[in-house]
């Protein structure tokens, strides 16, 4: 559970997700576009990333919570964050929202072709399925991560899919572990420990 | 007494003895250590024209009697289960399936919403999913409550009114007063609304416990 404490401010947080509020608070659902513009609701129609969030002003605390998920604060400072946009609870005023179009590769991990991306400074709540963890990348290290696992990501990275697709997969004698992103450069990975389900079995 | 002990944040051991007996939710019994038996019960502690109201209302959820002695582990559908503790002095009101375990000592009623604010209530009780009917609990005692993804407790205060969605709502206690207040204005209408037409004011004095979670269990 999330509580936000406002003066007056504005945030944007999930349709519905509030749970309680003390002091005096309007809640107002976001416009068809969403504060990105036509050509951003266009393109996030075509990239079936849907978003619908409402604007919450206000004095007072307001209490977010989502099916009982664990909530995750990231701080941003003028750089991007990409997440998928079932996975953002709130985010506060000042931030940008838009859609980043990732390919092909986002439909065997469920995540569609496109996912959010959001940029500004402020921060950003995001929830998981159970406590997420940031994972550090390095040139050194890079990482390979679950694409049912991903919940987001943020600073300078390039994604690549892994597979090790053989016949064992094809006959349904696969570890499971057969496509994984592969994350390289300086950032930070936020995984969570549950799998979400994905067009693709593999 | 050592009183309800959280073993972890699902799970609760209690213990009981001859003359500290207590209800639970029918099936909720995890493991037990000593000798107790476990008696399915249709009063819960209350009088048989009690049971029967209940019946009517269908405010009722399947108890059972855990009486002997030793320690018993209680737990539901790995839902998070959260420990009140009532002084004696005022009442707790909260839906008879989000009851898992409580203290025999505590005396168990139903109250008709229509009693807080008439027709209002019977409307509220329709509109939040609570039925027209509510468990109370009274006396001195503990008892343990379902949630999904655990509870926060909201102090009220005659100033201090809070606001709770519905769906969010899990139990109150104190001299509160609850109202639905809706918000439901030209976007809700056509279907643009912000998710958040309906919700529960609650002011007086007391606390509210409110979950994590929309889902009812």
């Amino acid at each position: 559970m999330l509580a936000v404490d406002l003066a007056g401010e504005t945030i944007r947080a999930l349709n519905g997700a509030m749970v309680a509020y003390e002091g005096r608070m309007a809640f107002k659902r976001e416009g068809m576009t969403g504060g990105e513009g036509l050509r951003g609701a266009l393109k996030r129609k075509i990239a079936g990333e849907g978003m619908t969030l409402m604007e919450v002003t206000g004095e007072g605390t307001v209490y977010l919570a989502s099916e009982a998920a664990e909530v995750t604060l990231v701080q941003l400072t003028g750089d991007t964050l990409f997440v998928e946009s079932e996975s953002l609870l709130a985010l506060e005023g000042g931030l940008r929202t838009g859609v980043q179009f990732i390919g092909l590769r986002g439909m065997g991990a469920g995540q569609g072709l496109a996912t959010t991306k959001v940029e500004g400074h402020g921060t950003v709540a995001i929830v998981s399925d159970g406590p997420a963890i940031a994972l550090e990348v390095t040139p050194e290290t890079p990482l390979s991560v679950d694409p049912h696992a991903y919940v987001g990501h943020h600073g300078q990275l390039r994604q690549d899919v892994v597979t090790d697709v053989n016949w064992r997969t094809v006959i349904g004698q696969g570890s499971g572990e057969s496509v994984q992103f592969r994350y390289q450069g300086h950032g930070l990975v936020y995984v969570q420990p549950a799998e979400r389900g994905g067009i693709l079995e593999i | 007494m050592p009183g309800y002990q959280k073993i972890t944040s699902k799970m609760l051991q209690v213990p009981v003895a001859p003359g500290a007996e207590v209800y639970s939710r029918r099936g909720a019994m995890l493991a037990y250590t000593g000798s107790v038996a476990f008696a399915p019960s249709t009063t819960a502690g209350q009088s048989i024209g009690g049971a029967i109201g209940r019946a009517v209302a269908g405010e009722r959820s399947a108890m059972m009697h855990v009486t002997g002695q030793g320690e018993v582990m209680f737990g539901h559908a790995g839902l998070h289960v959260s420990v009140v503790d009532l002084s004696g002095g005022d009442t707790l009101f909260v839906e008879a399936d989000r009851l898992l375990v409580h203290d025999a000592s505590l005396q168990v009623g139903t109250m008709f919403m229509g009693e807080q604010g008439g027709v209002r209530g019977i409307v509220r009780g329709a509109v939040t999913g609570q039925g027209l009917f509510t468990t109370t609990l009274t006396g001195k005692g503990s008892c343990g409550l379902l949630s999904h993804g655990g509870v926060m407790e909201l102090p009220i205060g005659p100033q201090h009114p809070v606001h709770v969605d519905p769906q969010a709502y899990v139990a109150h206690r104190g001299q509160v007063q609850n109202r639905l207040t809706t918000a439901v204005g030209l976007r809700e209408l056509i279907g643009r609304g912000s998710g958040e037409g309906f919700q529960l004011e609650l002011s007086g004095s007391g606390v509210v416990y409110v979950q994590a979670s929309e889902r009812k269990i």
